[in-house]
């Protein structure tokens, strides 16, 4: 149940949305300090099983182990607390904020004085600027609004700070939809480099390129079922598109989780 | 000509950057304009003017960063002033009146926050029907006749008591209430999650903000510092008429439009608020100093909101790039 290489383990998710069958029985896990790619077309589900792991929807029936134990989230707090970071597509930052003040949003360093929680600015500021730099992001002041930073050096700042919290696993949805070939090239040099730290991350996108070059596994979600899961070195991208592409995984050989014989 | 100066390209940055050349531009223009304008009398009346407002603006300010919006204040002011006159009259003790003023005015925002959060229904329309709502009450409770007090106490000269012949303790009141929530905005977690309630809402939540709390208490704090205007105004006339506040929602509204905060939320500052309220406080004031009928004070103020709106905008576009 527990398999010591497992950081997560997700078994036998189900997800109903009114008449809409989201997630039927699906089985999905994440080693340790392993990428995994999460694909598969619109409306296939990857959002729903993600926002089941990130504690904002609860599932209706199945369960979720993380580090060996189960686990059931109330929040998306909950999750975080344990160390699931996730980097939404919208990429959670404000734009008339400074990047420090987005960087520490909901888990600012305060010093109590009375009734007051005082925000350690200089602090804070030094953290954010040097968790960038850390990850080769060139700001020039942390005090800069985000409203003027580039699409990629929003990404950039959005995967930093889940970095810095202490993210044992961090989950990346759609991280590259809408940034340029170089600065896609970051992003994925960034998971590269997480992984090293010995972060597992989790890999959402429609761009099977971009993922194969970085993940170690990938599941194919497919109308709320899993259709397969392969190691990297089973399949090619182009089978990969393939299969999302029917929706059956009897073309290729492999581990197929939907086909028989 | 280049302004190298760094001051420059930091202070444009500033949302009460626009406010503050505005500011400057209207003092001199009436300084030349109205001969007794700079006199210690003159400033000491636009400062009474200007603090009352202020501190109602200053409420609006903090509730509009946080994205919402409170057109009942100019009712609650009445409502608060109206409480404070009638216990005061009946021969209550005037803390006990001032501080069930408060919780009037506290009540009245709360309920307009938790309407705004669990309906959905925009606050503009929500706090359209508190300001008629409340302000049909003070008539109805009134028959429509003014409360007078003619009594005096300590209290009524700490809320607005008149000191060195034309200041009034108002003006330490607006000082306090803007440095209290400049000091919140820019030093506290709390001003962190104001800012971002506003500015990014689905973003804030997404990071474990309470949007709907922080919401609903600035509607408290909007609401409360308008019962505290409503108060002091009462401390300076003595008497509290139906339609005290009516029409002052827009002008401080207008106000802290002038001083930089965004309608749309997440933007603006207190020391935008303070120097949007002092200029129209001056507008007031030096109009009709410069000879001009009073009538055309509200088209002068229409002109300044305007043009305050058009330049602010331009500003922000420059400085956010």
């Amino acid at each position: 149940m527990n398999g010591n290489g497992f950081l997560v383990r997700m078994e036998g998710i189900s997800k109903r949305f009114g008449t809409v069958q989201a997630l039927k029985d699906v089985d999905f896990d994440v080693k340790r300090q392993e990428v995994m790619g999460l694909v598969g077309d619109n409306g296939a589900g990857k959002s729903t099983l993600i926002k089941i792991l990130t504690g904002v929807y609860k599932p209706d029936s199945g369960r979720i182990y993380f580090e060996g134990r189960e686990v059931s989230f109330g929040s998306p707090k909950d999750a975080r607390d344990l160390g699931i970071e996730t980097v939404y597509q919208d990429l959670a930052l404000i734009p008339l904020m400074s990047i420090t003040r987005n960087f520490f949003l909901g888990r600012e360093l305060v010093r109590k004085v009375g009734p007051l929680n005082l925000m350690e600015h200089r602090k804070m500021d030094e953290i954010a600027a040097g968790a960038l730099r850390e990850i080769g992001v060139k700001v020039r002041s942390p005090d800069e609004p985000v409203a003027i930073l580039s699409g990629g050096e929003r990404q950039s700042v959005a995967i930093g700070r889940a970095m810095h919290f202490g993210a044992k696993l961090l989950i990346l949805d759609e991280p590259t939809a809408a940034l340029s070939i170089k600065e896609s090239q970051k992003v994925l040099d960034f998971v590269l480099e997480a992984k090293e730290r010995g972060l597992s991350i989790i890999f959402i996108t429609h761009n099977i390129y971009h993922v194969y070059s970085v993940a170690d596994r990938f599941t194919i979600l497919e109308h709320g079922r899993k259709v397969a899961e392969f190691a990297k070195g089973e399949v090619s991208p182009e089978e990969i598109i393939e299969i999302i592409r029917s929706g059956v995984a009897k073309v290729i050989t492999g581990r197929c989780e939907t086909c028989s014989g | 000509m280049h302004f190298p100066s760094s001051l420059v390209l930091r202070a444009r940055k500033r949302p009460e950057f626009g406010v503050f050349v505005g500011f400057l531009i209207v003092f001199t223009g009436f300084t030349f304009a109205a001969e007794r304008f700079l006199t210690f009398d003159s400033i000491a009346g636009i400062i009474t003017v200007a603090a009352e407002l202020g501190i109602v603006t200053a409420g609006i300010t903090f509730l509009m960063i946080a994205g919402e919006f409170d057109l009942s204040v100019g009712s609650v002011l009445g409502v608060s002033g109206m409480i404070f006159a009638i216990t005061a009259a009946a021969g209550l003790p005037h803390i006990v009146g001032l501080l069930l003023a408060l919780v009037a005015a506290a009540f009245i925002g709360l309920v307009n926050g938790l309407l705004v959060v669990r309906t959905g229904v925009p606050s503009f329309i929500i706090t359209l029907g508190s300001m008629m709502l409340w302000r049909g009450v003070i008539l109805a409770v009134t028959g429509g006749f003014p409360v007078r007090y003619w009594g005096d106490s300590g209290l009524l000269f700490a809320l607005n008591g008149r000191f060195a012949e034309q200041l009034r303790m108002s003006a330490f009141w607006f000082l306090g209430v803007v440095v209290i929530l400049a000091f919140i905005l820019t030093r506290t977690r709390y001003g962190n999650w104001v800012f971002a309630t506003g500015g990014g809402p689905q973003a804030a939540r997404t990071l474990g903000i309470r949007i709907d709390r922080v919401k609903i208490i600035n509607f408290m704090v909007s609401a409360v510092l308008a019962g505290l205007a409503g108060c002091i105004q009462f401390a300076r006339f003595h008497s509290v008429d139906p339609t005290r506040g009516q029409g002052l929602e827009l002008e401080a509204i207008a106000a802290a439009v002038i001083g930089g905060a965004l309608m749309t939320g997440g933007y603006g500052s207190m020391i935008g608020a303070m120097l949007g309220a002092l200029l129209v406080g001056m507008v007031r004031s030096g109009l009709v100093m410069a000879g001009a009928p009073s009538y055309w004070y509200q088209a002068f103020i229409g002109i300044v909101l305007i043009v305050a709106s058009v330049v602010n905008i331009k500003l922000r576009r420059w400085a956010l790039g």
